[in-house]
Formats: structure tokens, sequence, C-alpha cells
């Protein structure tokens, strides 16, 4: 069960040092430019870039990132072959009329189609995957206070991140606790301990929502919850690296605009 | 004799549908004074501390903080909580904040300080409980120790006048504890009352300046610990031991040797004590036998054969097997537990003592016997019994 947090890889990263700003512009400009280029190579040059950065940079295993790929890869792979079965356009490889107003086919738009939007989601995932990895949430409070999120909002945010790594302990330490005297035996009693534990865990998570109020009155709770703003310097090295990824993605995205993966370009 | 801080007049305290918590007590702490409350689960210790800060109101009765009444409105409320920082038992309960710095500073930043000041106070308070570059850790990274540190840090950041801890120990190891009862020292030596909630005999007992004992709602005895202490039936009543130290100190007094009048609260303190009555009178001539009988080897008709012919022996018992062995034979044990120990302190007073036990212990009592002797100077015979048993034969 519960191994390891993504925040927790997060607040250990290599890049923790660097400004969240720069990280954040990397992260979301290489999402955007997935999003704008119209061929396939730009996704996958910044798939490439954004991964060689979080496995030599950040020093993420490779064995983490790669989970953190599975699911994204397998919804991508299923809309990938629907999409490729369904659209058409060009030279047919192969088709299907099951019934009258449905039919199957293969061809040369679908295919590269098809790939495209794959290549896009991974491009698009590393985007997010390099945030994920390198921005722990702590310092995207920061962001949002400075974006003037509102207060209410983020208090919310952080009473919530705070209390969830509460109570995902009370969670585990109750799993455990009903493993040990084999609570997840059979399916019957895998389905009784599973609803004990979210009432115990309910139950927790209730009282220490009233031992949070009764600490904040102690320590003279009046509206205001305190943000370390943003120290880390913008350096210049940095500040090359992004703006060199994001320049060459750029021209990779003009660039390459009209080539497809079968029939390229005019 | 300096004024006093925190003054109790006769309060009650019930809570809503349940028992009467706090049933009339009423006391007074001084300036930069040591308190530790000491009682049993359930005896009002920690709703007793949250009355002090105004968390709960007493139902009737008066507290006076700074030698006025304690009033209940929002500011009085806000200015009695910045005076008086509350440090509670699980320090998960009491860091807000996703962050270390965002928690300590916390209470600053509600009180209004500028951006500098609250730098400058969560600076200062990490730096005093030794957390400086923690700034940016998220407190589910930390260790116990660690966390406790920020709950102090958090509450130190509000420059408070009393700081109170409920069971500051509570879920350390013992470096750890040490470490925080240092801290506690150190904030009262510069001029913080500092009041602890405990069931931890051993750590009040050196540390405190006053013990409040307390039971079921009242106060059984507030006194300095040797005297809060030193009474066995308070200490039974209270469902609590003796310190090690002065129940030893009690020990070495009935055998008549002559003591300081001061009562021992540190190692270093017994060692003066047992310098001096052993230099003023020494220890008995000749000191008695412990003999360890091994119940795995011998019979144990001839064994109790041969107590009866011995019955000045006292009896000690070690492992659960020796144990049931004497039970099975219907032997009478003196002792059960610290057996060793015991047989020792027999021996020194020249009476001789037989320990039952198994194989695996034997080596063990010997070293003890062996060590204690070299390390003390005296001579006290150790022997295995059934070539003895043999002998009488």
């Amino acid at each position: 069960m519960y191994e390891e947090f993504l925040e927790d890889i997060a607040q250990t990263n290599g890049l923790r040092g660097v400004n969240t700003y720069l990280k954040l512009i990397a992260g979301i400009g290489a999402i955007l430019l997935c999003l704008l280029s119209t061929s396939y190579i730009p996704p996958l040059f910044i798939a490439s870039v954004l991964s060689m950065a979080i496995l030599y940079l950040a020093r993420i295993e490779l064995r983490t990132y790669g989970e953190l790929f599975i699911v994204p890869f397998s919804f991508a792979v299923m809309s990938v072959v629907v999409i490729v079965l369904l659209s058409g356009g060009g030279e047919v490889y192969w088709s299907w009329n099951p019934l009258p107003w449905f039919s199957l086919s293969i061809t040369s738009e679908s295919i590269n189609e098809g790939f495209f939007v794959f290549c896009r989601v991974i491009g698009g995932m590393s985007g997010l995957i390099f945030i994920a990895v390198t921005t722990p949430m702590t310092d995207l409070f920061v962001v949002m206070k400075q974006f003037r999120i509102p207060e209410v909002v983020l208090d919310l945010a952080m009473i919530i991140y705070r209390s969830i790594f509460m109570i995902m302990e009370q969670l585990k330490q109750t799993y455990q606790a009903q493993v040990m005297r084999l609570g997840y035996g059979s399916f019957r009693e895998s389905i009784q301990s599973f609803a004990t534990m979210c009432g115990s865990v309910f139950i927790a998570s209730w009282e220490s929502g009233e031992d949070l109020i009764r600490a904040m009155d102690a320590r003279c709770y009046s509206g205001k919850f305190a943000i370390l703003g943003e120290t880390r310097p913008v350096e210049f090295l940095p500040v090359l690296a992004v703006a060199v990824f994001l320049i060459l993605s750029s021209l990779v995205v003009v660039i390459s605009r009209n080539i497809t993966l079968i029939g390229a370009g005019p | 004799m300096s004024s006093i801080i925190l003054e109790a007049r006769d309060i009650r305290y019930r809570y809503p549908r349940g028992l009467e918590a706090i049933c009339g007590i009423s006391f007074h702490i001084r300036k930069c004074e040591k308190i530790a409350i000491v009682g049993p689960n359930g005896a009002g210790k920690s709703t007793l501390m949250l009355l002090f800060n105004g968390m709960i109101r007493p139902d009737s009765g008066i507290l006076l903080f700074d030698n006025e009444p304690v009033r209940y409105d929002k500011s009085s409320l806000r200015m009695i909580r910045k005076r008086i920082g509350f440090v509670l038992q699980n320090p998960d309960r009491q860091i807000i904040a996703p962050t270390v710095y965002q928690d300590v500073a916390f209470g600053p930043v509600n009180l209004g300080y500028s951006e500098s000041e609250v730098k400058a106070a969560v600076g200062g308070a990490l730096r005093y409980v030794g957390l400086e570059g923690f700034e940016r850790r998220p407190p589910h990274q930390l260790s116990g120790g660690e966390k406790k540190r920020v709950a102090i840090a958090g509450v130190l950041a509000m420059d408070p006048d009393v700081l109170i801890f409920d069971e500051p120990t509570a879920g350390l190891d013992p470096s750890g504890s040490e470490d925080i009862m240092e801290l506690l020292d150190e904030l009262n030596s510069q001029g913080k009352t500092i009041i602890i909630s405990t069931h931890d005999i051993e750590l009040a007992y050196p540390w405190a300046d006053r013990v409040i004992l307390l039971l079921g709602g009242k106060i059984l005895q507030e006194d300095i610990p040797d005297v809060a202490f030193g009474s066995p039936e308070y200490v039974r009543k209270a469902h609590l031991s003796m310190p090690t130290l002065l129940e030893l100190y009690f020990e070495l007094e009935k055998r008549g040797f002559s003591l300081p009048e001061r009562k021992p609260r540190t190692i270093l303190d017994m060692l003066n004590v047992i310098d001096r009555a052993f230099h003023n009178r020494p220890c008995c001539s000749e000191p008695g036998a412990i003999m360890v009988y091994n119940v795995d080897l011998a019979e144990m008709d001839s064994f109790r054969a041969w107590l009866s012919k011995n019955p000045e022996l006292s009896i000690g018992a070690m492992g659960t097997r020796a144990k049931q062995r004497a039970m099975d034979y219907q032997i009478t044990m003196d002792f059960t537990y610290g057996v060793i120990d015991k047989c020792i302190l027999k021996a020194l007073l020249g009476e001789g003592s037989v320990i039952l036990t198994t194989e695996s212990m034997v080596q063990r009592i010997f070293d003890r016997v062996r060590d204690f002797s070299r390390e003390n100077g005296v001579n006290i015979p150790v022997s295995l019994l059934p070539e003895a048993s043999e002998n009488t034969e």
C-alpha cells in the first residue's frame, strides 16, 4: 500500500533550490507548445528534453518516473486505438463494416492523427510530471498567494494539505492493525475491514479537526496565515537553460509544422 | 521571593454532561518557577492546563494572571494566549501549516507583527530549538523529536512569559526527552515560568521546583519534590511510584546511616550521600552470601529440605520458569522483580539469600554480583547451590 507520496519525491528533488517560477514557466511552456504544435515531432522533442531534466537534473529514479507514466500511457493507448479506428481520410489500409451505418477503418490519415495525439499526450504529460516532481505543493502555495488566489481558498488548501498526511498516517496505521489481525483474509472480510477502516478514520479526522481549531485558537488565530515568500534567487544558468529550451522547442514547432508520420508534408 | 504570575482561587470545572473534572483547586505559581503537575490518567491535568490559557472557562472560582482576573472577551483572551504559550502533547495536533516556517510564523502573523518582525521571531525561535534550515520542510517529513521542537518553536515565536507543556516527553526516545528537558531548563533560566504535566516521576523529580500532585480533580499535595514524592501514602494514592533516588535515600536512612538533610535529586547527589554514609559508619563487617539455584539441574525436593534447615535465607526467583517451579513446590518467594539488586542489598546488610533461576541466567547473576563487588570494594560470596546442598547432606 502507500509507499511514497509524489509530494515527498518533490520535496527532495535535485531542482528544489531552483526558483519556482522558472520551473513553472518551463513546465507550462512545454505543455502550451505541445498543444500549439501541428506535428508529432515537437512533443517528442519536448518529452525527451524534459525526461532528461527529470532524470538527470532532478535526479528522479527511472523506475519512479516510469511508474508515473503508466496510467496516462495506458489511457493514451486506448484513446489512440479508438481514434485510429474511427477517423478516416487518405489511403485505406483496412476496413470492416459490421453494420450498415457503422464502419471501422485504418487509413493513413487516421494513423497520422492517432500518432500525433499520442505524442501530444506524452509531451504534455512530461511537462506536467516535470512540474509535479520538481515543485512541491508548499512552493505552489507561495505562487498561489502571489497570484491573488482568494485567501479563504488558499488557507483551506493549506489546511487540507496538512491534514492529508495526518489522515493518511491514520489510515496506514488502521490498515496495518487490520492486516496484522488478518482483516483482509477473504473477500467478505475485506469489505467489512474496509468499512470499519473508513469509519474509524472518519472519526479520527473529525477529532483532529476539532483539535486543529483548538490549536489555532491557542495561538491567537485571527484569520491570517503566514507564507514564506519566494526567496530563491533567479540565477543566470537556470534562466538560460529554460530560455534555450523554450526557444529551441518553439523553433522545432515552426520548422516541423507540416511533417506527418505517413506521407510527410507537401 | 518573586511575584505571583498565575493564581487560582477555588476553581471548578465540569465538562458538559460529564463528571466534574476540576473540583475546587487553589494554588499560585510564581514568576520563573518550574512546576510539575503530576497525577494519574484522568486526574484532571490536561483540563487544568487548558484552564490556564483560557481555552476553557471555569464554572466558578477565579483565575488570576499577573494579579488580574482573567477575562474571557476576545481581546483579553488574545493577550492571555500570547503571554501563556501552550505546547500540546501530540505535536501533530499542534502543527497547522504545511511548512515549518509557516507554522512557526502562525502566531506572530496573527498577532499582527510586520513581515520583518515575523521573520525575526521565527528565525530566533527556530535557532533556539536547533531547527535552522528546516524552514521549507513539510512537518510530515520530520521525526517525532523534530516535530516537538517545531511545536515548541511555534509557541516561543510569540515570546510568552509562561510556557505550559502537556507531557513534554511523551513519545520521545530517552535522548530526545533529555534534550527537551534541557531546553526547558534553558528557557527557565531566561526568566520564563514553566509548567509541565507528566506522570513520569523520574523526570519531574530532579527537574521541578515545586510539584502539584493531582488526583480526582483535587490537589493531593503541593510542595517541593522530595516532600511531594517522599510520602509513600500520597505516592500510592496518586498511582505513582517513588523516585528511585528518593527510595534509595530512605532505604539508607532505615539502615541507620547518618545522611545529609538534603535529599538526593541526581546521581551525583546520591553519590555524595553514599560517601557520607559510608565514611561515617562503614558497612556491616561481613556481607551475606548469595546462592544461585539452577532449577533446571537439581531436584527440588532435596532443595526444599535444605531450605527448611536454613529458614533465615531470603528467596528470590528470576525468570518465568523459575517462578513456576517455585510455585509448584510451594516455595514462598520474597522477591520476584529486581531480584539481583535486592539480594545484593540483603548481602550488604549481612544477610544471605537464594536466587532461583534457570540455566541461561546463572552467568548473568554471577557477573552482576562480581561487578558490584569489584566496583564497591566489598566481597559478596556467590555460589551455585546444588553443590552446597550436597555438602550439607
